[in-house]
């Protein structure tokens, strides 16, 4: 056997030993549920919402999907979506942000509980930019590290001229290692 | 549930499993994977009639997703803000998969993973499609021309120039000696 052959052999085992994604068993249920409902909407032509807000209407999980500037109240999601992260290992959370038009020069604010951080951003609890929103969705994915094994509640603030909206994510830090994601109770 | 509910319910569950491990390849993380895979089935759903009909449905299935998720692509790259480097998009989808781990007792097999992951992400993302879902998942050559539309000929040169070029990337890091 050649070292080429060799090498072939190790990926692919690597490869086969790539992690295995499942979905719990409730989650296909839902999605079941959430087909029937929004198809049978979808089959009758009755379109509330456009492209990818759909699969929003359906309840998906998701961190943080938000409706900005799309003429719903200023109000937060009304259950606060949740993540559990590692304790001093980066784990990237990916925020979403929908608007209607584009958006330009729009603030954003992400305000961190003691004990965590935004990577790059080492002692700061709060960090400031400005950025530009296309019109449809958006994702900013920020990537966090526990310093320390608290918990608490990180705040994303984005603002264009006089409209704002805050939204609020759980933070709970496994200090014994990794773990999967946490779906917003529906 | 109503019939029609049922019968949805019957033609796609079979599916679920590698329709959803179909779409963590994708897109690379938990909460896009359920986005993905639950717009499929409201698209299915809608379809219901046609999907009856046909001999494969799983395959139909997959390929819905596959294109839907390339079309999703397409849009999300204009609508992306540019405030953080494509690359980091991956960090949580091997975050969540090494949930799945266990890295206390195998701490070799974990950092060997993570540098198939990080490997991975240093592949286009035609190539990394081809060699997770041939040589992961599973399936045929014929099957993802099927799903993605692109030539077999091209599908195979794809994963003989990405799976050299992680061979390559797990000698450099000293993966494979």
């Amino acid at each position: 056997m050649t070292m080429d052959d060799k090498h072939d052999q190790a990926l692919d085992e690597l490869l086969k030993d790539y992690p295995m994604p499942q979905a719990d068993a409730a989650f296909y249920d839902r999605a079941l549920l959430n087909a029937s409902r929004e198809g049978t909407r979808r089959q009758r032509k009755r379109w509330l919402f456009a492209g990818f807000s759909s699969a929003v209407a359906a309840g998906v999980a998701a961190l943080a999907l938000f409706g900005l500037f799309s003429g719903s109240p200023d109000t937060a999601t009304s259950a606060i979506p949740g993540v559990t992260i590692a304790l001093e290992q980066p784990r990237t959370i990916n925020l979403m942000f929908g608007a209607n038009e584009p958006l330009a020069n729009a603030m954003l604010t992400v305000s961190l509980p003691d004990g965590i951080e935004l990577d790059g951003f080492p002692g700061q609890t709060e960090v400031t930019w400005e950025t530009s929103l296309s019109a449809g969705r958006n994702l900013l994915p920020l990537t966090l590290v526990a310093v320390k094994p608290v918990s608490g509640d990180l705040f994303a603030r984005l603002s264009h001229n006089n409209r704002q909206q805050t939204f609020q994510i759980r933070i709970d830090v496994d200090p014994t290692g990794p773990a999967p994601i946490e779906e917003s109770p529906s | 549930m109503d019939d029609s509910a049922a019968l949805f319910e019957q033609v796609t569950r079979p599916h679920f499993d590698r329709l959803y491990r179909l779409a963590w390849r994708l897109t690379g993380g938990r909460v896009e994977a359920e986005d993905l895979f639950q717009e499929v089935l409201i698209k299915a759903y809608a379809k219901l009639d046609h999907l009856v009909d046909i001999d494969q449905p799983g395959a139909w299935l997959a390929r819905v997703m596959t294109n839907l998720f390339i079309d999703q692509q397409r849009r999300f790259k204009r609508q992306r803000l540019g405030t953080v480097a494509e690359g980091e998009l991956h960090g949580d989808g091997f975050a969540s998969i090494a949930g799945d781990l266990d890295p206390v007792a195998d701490k070799v097999r974990y950092d060997r993973l993570r540098r198939l992951d990080t490997a991975l992400q240093q592949l286009s993302d035609d190539h990394r499609l081809v060699v997770l879902l041939h040589d992961t998942e599973g399936y045929t050559l014929e099957e993802i021309h099927a799903m993605t539309g692109t030539p077999v000929g091209t599908c195979k040169s794809r994963l003989h120039r990405a799976r050299q070029r992680l061979k390559e990337i797990l000698l450099a890091d000293g993966t494979f000696s």
